[in-house]
């Protein structure tokens, strides 16, 4: 039998990134598991990205299980930061979102993978046709479509 | 745990800080410690000043990890009960993440004698970074391991008795499991030792498809209070706190929560 470490990183995969359930485990139940934890990380990418969420409207739990069921979670902010920019990618993000991500992007450095950070020099950065512009720490959006 | 009585407290969040500030009995509320930094937000503040025990509740120090616990988040809670001044901290037989993965959520380990002794390793490692009591709290699982060899209470037991720790009850699990699995949620108690239960959380969930969340975005079922009065019949804890994660609802309805679990433990009211 795998060892113990082994076991639990084979059940998180299939809770997290669409790995097969492990042998043994009730398929139902660890299903009724995943698509809850996928709600409970919508509610919470929500409350950061509540422009996102609010754009996507009723599609906005599909769009984002769609995304989020093989990509575990880096946290709430990085992950509807994630979604947002693969959206903005395939000409997706609503214009309604674009101030939120244009205003993120200018205020923070964020290069996927690690956890966003203060930017120090002034920036300006668009997003679905919004334009954000920070200075000092300050953001302002200069242009929204 | 000193055998002070707190009574009914709540979890304090920063969406409802004004109202449990206002809250003229209280003496307990829990914190989730990962959210407790250098400095406290203003209403735990007050609420400290007044008196009021803050306990910090870790989520996610993955204690039922088969590896060893992250030395700098078990620093970091014991900073957290330090500077809230805490009689204790809590945490869950739990995992939250494994092979370098984040789950999200707090999973069930399995009831082996291998993961007895994983989850015992752990909690003994934090408790040797901590100079006051940590309890622990078994968790809500919508699913079970295959090689489970030890019931609920006899795996709950073997820890809590291998470590000292004491028991963070959560009557809304017990409830959630009980009902899960088509079990007697009463069953349980006879087999775990209630009286190492340092407090218990009571909360809300919602049931989809024929499954019980506990999502603490609900408020209490009357399953759940008869629960807590059964419980408090046999052995009633020091306190008993009303846990609420999501769609808060009016203070009008939070009061009627708080009241219904004084009710139900026999506890005084803590909101006039």
């Amino acid at each position: 039998m795998s060892s113990l470490a082994d076991r639990q990183a084979a059940l998180v995969a299939a809770l997290t990134s669409g790995a097969p359930v492990p042998a043994g485990f009730d398929g139902r139940m660890v299903e009724i598991a995943r698509v809850a934890l996928l709600r409970k990380r919508a509610g919470e990418v929500a409350g950061q990205w509540p422009a996102l969420s609010a754009a996507l409207g009723t599609d906005w739990l599909r769009e984002w299980s769609a995304w989020a069921e093989t990509r575990p979670t880096n946290g709430s902010l990085r992950d509807g930061w994630d979604f947002a920019r693969d959206l903005l990618s395939r000409d997706a993000l609503p214009r309604e979102a674009g101030a939120e991500l244009a205003s993120r992007e200018a205020a923070l450095r964020y290069d996927g993978k690690t956890s966003p950070r203060a930017r120090r020099l002034p920036a300006i950065r668009s997003a679905a046709g919004t334009v954000a512009l920070q200075i000092l720490g300050r953001v302002r959006v200069l242009y929204r479509n | 745990m000193t055998p002070v009585e707190y009574g009914v407290g709540i979890g304090w969040r920063p969406e409802i800080a004004g109202y449990v500030e206002h809250l003229p009995g209280l003496r307990f509320v829990e914190v989730v410690a990962e959210s407790v930094h250098d400095v406290l937000p203003p209403g735990l503040e007050t609420l400290l000043s007044r008196g009021v025990t803050v306990v910090p509740h870790g989520i996610r120090l993955s204690l039922g990890g088969a590896e060893p616990v992250d030395p700098a988040r078990v620093e970091h809670l014991a900073a957290a009960a330090a500077l809230l001044g805490a009689p204790l901290v809590s945490e869950h037989i739990a995992f939250v993440r494994a092979g370098g993965v984040e789950a999200g959520h707090l999973l069930p380990v399995p009831r082996t004698r291998e993961s007895v002794d994983a989850v015992v390793a752990n909690v003994k490692r934090t408790q040797a970074a901590l100079d006051i009591p940590l309890a622990l709290e078994p968790i809500a699982a919508l699913f079970d391991w295959p090689d489970d060899d030890l019931d609920e209470g006899a795996f709950l037991t073997e820890i809590l008795n291998r470590t000292d720790a004491l028991l963070l009850l959560d009557v809304a699990n017990v409830y959630a499991n009980a009902l899960n699995r088509g079990t007697d949620p009463l069953a349980l108690f006879s087999r775990i030792p209630l009286e190492r239960i340092a407090y218990c959380h009571v909360a809300g969930g919602s049931l989809h498809d024929g499954v019980y969340h506990d999502t603490h975005t609900a408020a209490v079922p009357q399953e759940v209070l008869d629960l807590v009065a059964s419980l408090c019949s046999l052995h009633r804890p020091p306190a008993l706190m009303l846990e609420r994660d999501g769609d808060y609802p009016p203070a009008a309805e939070l009061t009627a929560e708080l009241d219904a679990i004084a009710a139900a433990s026999g506890y005084p009211a803590v909101t006039r």
